[in-house]
């Protein structure tokens, strides 16, 4: 099942031109679960994570994800 | 994990190692001389399994025979089987994180193996009940049977730990994808 809640991690990092292993080094998450954060398979964000990520990248969690209802 | 809990598996592991070796064993001479009292000897029927004497039923109805006679292998050979699921679960089982789909397959099928065994079970002893109130002399099968309220107790719990189990798989899933 796929989830409404979309995941615009890559288009905040092509806005601040990061590059996968330049955000995992700056927020401590191994590629891998970047990867899953990226491609939307995660089931869950901790709180810790998207304080990292929004540091890192200089955004909003709002920027990161984003609410799409499905019909 | 704790040092006394990985001695207390490696025992375990190798009781079902022998278990399941002695239960292949069994199951196998069972059939050897089941074959052999049907096919070329009646007089085998008098000793099929330490001691196992069931040549009064063999001359009372050979097609009575035949049918206990098979009951019984196939409850010996479905407990080996059992016990062969038991080993692979101690040879797949990660402790780190024990909840995989490989594990919960092998736990739900040793739930049904069990429940299984012990309906054939209750089924032959009926049976063999049934067949003595017709006047045939029996030995006592118990032995060879095992109790079919065990095994049906055995099943029941082992279902519902095979579905905690499924739901461990999704809380642990859900624990890996969140980041």
């Amino acid at each position: 099942m796929t989830m409404p809640i979309i995941v615009n991690l890559d288009v905040m990092m092509a806005k601040r031109k990061m590059s996968l292993n330049e955000l995992s080094e700056k927020v401590n998450l191994t590629l891998a679960n970047l990867s899953i954060l990226k491609t939307g398979k995660a089931k869950a964000i901790r709180f810790s994570t998207l304080d990292a990520i929004c540091k890192a990248l200089d955004c909003q969690p709002g920027d990161i994800l984003e609410f799409v209802e499905k019909r | 994990m704790k040092p006394t809990t990985k001695v207390i598996l490696t025992i375990l592991h190798v009781i079902s190692w022998i278990i399941f070796l002695g239960l292949c064993i069994k199951t196998g001479a069972f059939l050897y001389s089941f074959i052999v009292s049907l096919a070329f000897n009646p007089e085998g029927a008098k000793d099929l399994y330490m001691g196992l004497n069931l040549s009064a039923l063999y001359h009372f109805d050979i097609g009575y025979y035949v049918v206990i006679g098979a009951g019984t292998i196939l409850i010996s050979g479905a407990k080996a089987f059992l016990f062969y699921l038991v080993v692979k679960i101690f040879l797949k089982i990660n402790l780190v994180a024990p909840f995989s789909k490989d594990v919960s397959l092998l736990i739900s099928g040793i739930g049904y193996l069990a429940i299984g065994i012990g309906v054939l079970t209750l089924i032959v002893s009926k049976n063999c009940d049934w067949l003595a109130t017709k006047g045939v002399a029996f030995p006592d099968l118990q032995s060879v049977l095992g109790g079919a309220g065990e095994f049906l107790l055995l099943g029941a719990v082992i279902f519902i730990i095979a579905q905690v189990f499924k739901r461990g798989i999704e809380i642990q899933t859900e624990n890996e994808l969140t980041v």
